[in-house]
């Protein structure tokens, strides 16, 4: 008899999905828990298995359409199988009776070689970079962040660095790596660094003849019309939750900076064993370990403005705001996030923040959360205001980390630092209280063992 | 019509491999052969050759080396059908192991001569002229190259041989003439010689194994000499003469001309792809100046769905460099990660006796590149491997870039040097540097010490000379 396939419920409030992709066509063979279709719901894609083997028998419901939860949308069975009329509805006689066409699979043929995926950009591990390619960068002053790699397993090559300063060469816009006035102990500190040097200064004859030319250069916007880009249920969904929040909590933001030396330091020495662990280890699982303990430390922060009092939360669900890039962002729920070890901890953040990338986060994943922190450092911001994953009380946002000049003791010193900024719900928290909060996160920092 | 996601066309060391990769990766794969599973290689390549090498290690050592180790003979009987009929059994073993492994991968395979009719469509025609017609999104060219030979030089297989009767015929020739000093015509050079055949060996430009770092070239040489193997370098052959009783080959030089008599000719010069009877100029698949089919670092050729590989391709006539290269098109062709192949990189190794080994770039290519090099260099002779097997001639020399450390290549000559490359490649590969391998513990006593030694002469540090 053949099983019928229903929009699943996919959250406790969520009450409709929609179709987003069929991944398999009408009459095409599948096994029970394969892969059928793609349902989006509120913010997250979910993949679909089928309930049974056999064929897809008949799609009820088409791609981009949004039904309710319990719907019938599609029927497996065997080929040539009926599918009982009172139940399904919409076939007619005729469709039933078509034979499944055999559909081929198309072999994918890719143009370009395909080295493996790597990202260029801070938030990326290197891999191994080789004795020649080190030698090769201290050298030539490059950031192999920059550089985006094409041996196996995305290594950097030497090739890859010799490509990369080419086209940075012809590149004649691109600002030279390092200034002169920052390349130390060459020379008299006491003469203008442009007479020691002048060759540093000197215009490429190219540059020289774009000034003569033209001293300023207009830029033309080109006149297009313009276009609408209609919402994507996720565009829909954070511009509800923004403005719900906004116009609920009043929202006051507390700064402050912490050296992450401590941090560093131990990451550099546990990076390579969490690595023979296939643990890759960024400093995501710092920042949220050091805000558990934040949180136990300061439990009004850990809770929800209601009517007839504030609601403190027990349980310490983590939020990890994630960027899906032009798409759109998603805060995946690290659950009692005060059960994990640094190792655990960078194992769920890892786990989380791939699969979310990959659409592969399950409904319940993205609910609960009781504190959320944004990381948007990793996009060079240094310190930023974001604003309160309703209903939680507080977000942090981890700015960038850049080593700057602090003074210590009366010298000065140069140090990993990072902003941390806290953006509050002023009615359960005052300026005070928020900021002990806060400075507690950079004691653990600052503190880390 | 059968249909195939992928088809390939020859079944040697890069087309049987290809089509394992392919299959793996989920792609209904079929492989057509005329003659020999395992192709070339495994029949009449490099798997028999290495067997008749070790008979003739052994027989070198009794003939020539009896006293030295202590083995005395009234009446030494070395019968060469013997270890002929040992090449043939290895080669069998093998040739079956590849049968199996299509099995294993469910791969179709068809015996016959292939035909491409359309861009996706081939016929086989078998041994009885039976024909089967298969479809195919994707078709890998794999079908190896022959023998040349010199022009007005008629091959026929009993006077004049190729590689091909040679590896195959069950007595040696009392004396040969061997054209060409390349991979083949040393390896038979070894073989014969071992077995009291009086072997000369002509080539046309300065040295032995022209194609390798000049210093190599000249190590053998001599060794060559010591053995009793004539080398008639600078000679081009004017004319190739049968006889009653075999073959007169005149050679020349800038002084003048001569004459060699011998019972066999063997013609080892080059080889010359077998692009020709495919249909590929039918179907428009580009080919170069010589023949060999083009093709891109994906192994695509200028047809959509048309791919090439191994000697076909002309790249580098070795079996590795075809299986990696089918390796790497199969995983094209499915869209799967896979690398691309710097071909100055592959290893390469003749067996002759002494053993040659190489990668990238020889000592002259690195400085006509332009960079400026550190040259390390080490002796087997003190070597204390080397000296208890008794092979101390020969050496390794380690080529590296001065400013990053880059090792260009190594050139190695000696006793099993072609087990001792891998080290290297996979340094190159992983861009080490000679401070790696120097710091990298070998242990005692082994020939690979030497790569240390090679090494540390690199970073000036030599400890055992």
């Amino acid at each position: 008899m053949a099983t019928k396939v229903v929009m699943p419920q996919l959250g406790e409030s969520v009450v409709e999905g929609t179709v987003m992709k069929w991944l398999r066509q009408e009459g095409e063979a599948i096994e029970e828990f394969d892969s059928l279709l793609e349902v989006e719901s509120a913010k997250v894609n979910t993949e679909i298995p089928s309930p049974a083997d056999g064929v897809l028998l008949k799609i009820l419901v088409p791609e981009g359409t949004t039904v309710n939860a319990g719907t019938i949308i599609a029927w497996v069975g065997e080929p040539g199988e009926v599918i009982p009329m009172e139940e399904s509805g919409e076939p007619s006689p005729q469709s039933m009776m078509e034979k499944p066409s055999k559909k081929e699979t198309e072999t994918t043929t890719s143009q370009d070689v395909r080295p493996a995926e790597q990202k260029v950009g801070r938030d990326r591990d290197l891999g191994f970079i080789s004795p020649v390619v080190a030698k090769l960068a201290r050298e030539k002053h490059v950031d192999l962040y920059q550089i985006n790699g094409t041996g196996q397993g995305g290594r950097i090559t030497k090739k890859d660095v010799l490509n990369f300063l080419e086209t940075k060469s012809q590149d004649s816009t691109t600002e030279p790596e390092v200034a002169a006035w920052e390349t130390p102990g060459e020379g008299d500190l006491f003469r203008p660094t442009e007479l020691q040097f002048p060759d540093r200064f000197k215009k490429s004859s190219q540059e020289e003849q774009k000034d003569k030319i033209s001293p300023q250069v207009l830029s033309h916007a080109a006149i297009k019309e313009d276009k609408l880009v209609p919402h994507s249920n996720m565009r829909r969904s954070i511009a509800a939750h923004m403005v719900k929040s906004v116009s609920t909590a009043p929202h006051v933001t507390t700064v402050m900076e912490a050296d992450l030396s401590a941090v560093v330091r131990h990451r550099a020495f546990y990076k390579e064993k969490y690595a023979q662990e296939n643990v890759r280890l960024t400093f995501t699982p710092y920042f949220m370990l050091a805000s558990v303990a934040a949180l136990k430390a300061y439990p009004m922060v850990n809770s929800s403005w209601q009517e007839d009092g504030i609601l403190l939360r027990k349980a310490i669900h983590m939020g990890m705001a994630t960027s899906l890039g032009e798409e759109g962002l998603i805060v995946p729920v690290i659950k009692h996030a005060d059960n994990y070890s640094l190792m655990g901890m960078a194992r769920v953040v890892n786990d989380l923040g791939d699969r979310a990338k990959n659409h592969q986060l399950k409904p319940d994943e993205v609910l609960g959360g009781t504190f959320t922190i944004t990381n948007h450092g990793t996009s060079g911001s240094l310190f930023a205001t974001p604003i309160i994953n309703q209903p939680q009380c507080a977000i942090l946002g981890v700015g960038i980390i850049k080593k700057r000049a602090v003074v210590i003791q009366d010298a000065i010193a140069i140090r990993p630092m990072v902003y941390l900024s806290l953006t509050f719900d002023h009615r359960i928290l005052d300026g005070a209280s928020a900021d002990g909060f806060l400075a507690e996160i950079v004691k653990n920092l600052e503190t880390w063992t | 019509m059968s249909e195939y996601d992928v088809v390939v066309v020859g079944a040697g060391p890069g087309g049987y491999v290809a089509a394992i990769r392919a299959s793996q990766l989920g792609l209904k794969t079929a492989i057509i052969e005329k003659q020999w599973l395992g192709g070339v290689c495994l029949n009449v390549g490099c798997i028999p050759s290495k067997s008749l090498l070790k008979n003739a290690d052994v027989a070198h050592t009794l003939r020539k080396r009896g006293k030295e180790f202590g083995f005395k003979f009234d009446n030494l009987e070395l019968d060469f059908s013997a270890a002929v009929k040992r090449s043939r059994q290895v080669s069998n073993r093998l040739v079956k192991g590849v049968g199996f492994l299509m099995k294993k991968n469910n791969i179709d395979v068809f015996m016959g001569t292939a035909k491409l009719t359309a861009k996706d469509k081939l016929v086989v025609t078998d041994e009885e002229g039976k024909t089967e017609a298969l479809s195919a999104k994707n078709i890998i060219l794999s079908t190896g190259a022959h023998s040349a030979s010199i022009p007005g030089v008629e091959v026929d297989g009993e006077k004049v041989v190729s590689y091909q009767e040679a590896i195959l015929q069950t007595h040696q020739p009392k004396s040969v003439v061997i054209i060409g000093a390349g991979a083949i015509g040393v390896e038979f050079a070894t073989v014969w010689n071992s077995y009291g055949t009086d072997v000369t060996i002509v080539e046309m430009l300065p040295r032995v194994v022209p194609l390798e770092d000049e210093e190599i070239g000249i190590e053998l040489g001599k060794a060559f000499n010591k053995q009793g193997i004539k080398t008639l370098t600078n000679h081009r052959v004017q004319k190739v003469e049968k006889t009653d009783d075999g073959v007169r080959v005149t050679v020349s030089n800038d002084s003048g001309e001569t004459v060699l008599e011998a019972e066999q000719a063997l013609m080892a010069i080059g080889f010359r792809p077998n692009s020709k009877g495919l249909g590929l100029e039918e179907i428009g698949v580009e080919l170069d100046g010589r023949g060999f089919v083009k093709i891109d670092d994906r192994m695509a050729t200028n047809v959509p769905g048309i791919w090439a590989i191994g000697d076909l391709t002309g790249k580098l006539l070795l079996a590795h460099v075809a299986s990696t290269q089918g390796i790497v098109c199969a995983e094209n062709i499915a869209g799967a990660e896979t690398v691309t192949l710097d071909y100055r990189m592959m290893p390469r190794a003749t067996y002759c006796h002494p053993q040659v080994a190489s990668f990238g770039l020889t000592e002259a290519q690195a400085k006509e590149e332009g960079y400026e090099i550190k040259v390390g260099r080490f002796p087997f002779q003190v070597n204390g491997k080397a000296l208890g097997l008794g092979e101390s001639p020969g050496f390794v020399k380690i080529i590296s870039d001065v400013k990053y450390g880059e090792i260009l290549g190594a050139h190695l000559i000696g006793p099993e040097v072609s087990e001792l490359l891998p080290e290297l490649t996979l340094a190159q590969n992983m861009e080490l540097t000679a401070a790696e391998i120097s710091r990298n513990v070998h242990a005692h006593p082994t020939l690979s010490e030497v790569l240390m030694e090679a090494a540390h002469d690199v970073e000036g540090h030599m400890i055992h000379m």
